[in-house]
C-alpha cells in the first residue's frame, strides 16, 4: 500500500506536466517518466513481466518515437498555447468532474473487498500456454496487424520524391 | 483505505488528463501523447481488477494489457508516420491548419 501512496501522486504529477508544459520536448520528457512510474508501478503490484514489457514498448519505444518526431518537427507558438490556459482549465475542470463523480457514485455503491495476501504471480510459462491456445487467435491478429504497420510506415517513411514536394502558396 | 480504489482514482484522473491533453493541444504530437495517456489508464484498470480482484480472473487482466500494449505501439507509430508526412506537405504539425479538406 505504500508503494502505492508514493507513487500515485508521482505519476498524476508527470502526467499533468505532460498535458501542461507549454514546450513540446518537455512535454514528451514528463510522458516517458509518467509512463516509466507505471512500469515501476506495475512492478510494486507484482506484474513483473508486465512492467518490464511496459518500460521497454512504451519507454523505449513510443516516448522516444515521439521525442524524436518533435526533434523533427517544427513546434507551433508556445506564446498561444500559454494564452490558452484559462480555457484549458475550464475545459480540465469539465472532463475531470463528470469522472470523478461516476468514480464516487461507483464507490457509493460499495467495491469488493480486495484479495488478501501476496500478490498473484505472472507465471510465464502459463502466459505463454494461454497465449498459444485460447488467444491464438488474438495472437494471429495482432501478429498481421503490426506487420502491416510495418509496411504502412515504411511506405510513408520513404522518399516520394515530386510528391514530397510541398504545395505552393496561392 | 481500499487499494483498489486508490489505482480505480488514479486510473480516472489520468485518463481525464489524457482527455484533457486530448481536447486542448493543437499540435498533432502533444494529441498523441494524451491519447497514451489514456490507454495507460485503461491499462491500468486492468491490472489493478487482475491484482485485487476475484482470484479466479486469473491472467486476464495481464493477457489484455499485452494485446493493449502492442495495438498501442502500432497505433503510436502509424500515428507519427501520418503526422510527419502531413509535416512533410504543410511544414506545420498545429491541427487548426489543417483544413484543407474543409468544404
Amino acid at each position: 500500500m505504500i508503494p502505492l501512496l508514493i507513487l500515485c501522486p508521482l505519476i498524476l504529477l508527470a502526467a499533468l506536466g505532460a498535458v501542461w508544459k507549454a514546450r513540446p520536448v518537455h512535454a514528451a520528457l514528463l510522458l516517458a517518466l509518467a509512463l516509466s512510474l507505471i512500469a515501476v508501478l506495475y512492478l510494486a503490484l507484482g506484474g513483473g513481466f508486465i512492467g518490464l514489457v511496459q518500460f521497454m514498448v512504451y519507454v523505449g519505444g513510443i516516448a522516444i518515437l515521439i521525442v524524436f518526431s518533435l526533434l523533427i518537427t517544427r513546434p507551433g507558438d508556445e506564446g498561444e498555447e500559454v494564452a490558452r490556459r484559462p480555457k484549458s482549465v475550464a475545459l480540465g475542470a469539465a472532463c475531470v468532474v463528470p469522472v470523478l463523480g461516476a468514480l464516487l457514485y461507483t464507490f457509493g455503491k460499495g467495491l469488493p473487498e480486495p484479495a488478501e495476501g501476496a500478490a498473484p504471480s505472472v507465471p510465464l510459462e502459463k502466459l505463454g500456454d494461454q497465449l498459444f491456445t485460447t488467444g491464438l487467435p488474438a495472437v494471429l491478429a495482432v501478429a498481421v496487424l503490426l506487420t502491416a504497420v510495418l509496411i504502412g510506415a515504411a511506405m510513408f517513411a520513404r522518399d516520394f520524391g515530386k510528391n514530397s514536394e510541398p504545395p505552393a502558396d496561392s | 483505505m481500499n487499494p483498489l480504489a486508490v489505482l480505480l482514482t488514479l486510473s480516472a484522473l489520468l485518463f481525464a488528463l489524457g482527455l484533457l491533453g486530448v481536447l486542448t493541444r493543437r499540435n498533432a504530437i502533444l494529441i498523441l501523447v494524451g491519447i497514451e495517456l489514456m490507454l495507460n489508464a485503461a491499462n491500468l484498470n486492468f491490472i489493478a481488477f487482475w491484482r485485487y480482484g476475484p482470484p479466479e480472473a486469473a491472467l486476464t487482466g495481464p493477457t489484455m494489457v499485452l494485446f493493449s500494449i502492442a495495438i498501442a505501439a502500432a497505433e503510436a507509430a502509424v500515428g507519427l508516420a501520418i503526422i510527419l508526412m502531413v509535416f512533410r506537405h504543410t511544414k506545420s504539425t498545429d491541427l487548426n491548419k489543417l483544413d484543407s479538406l474543409r468544404g
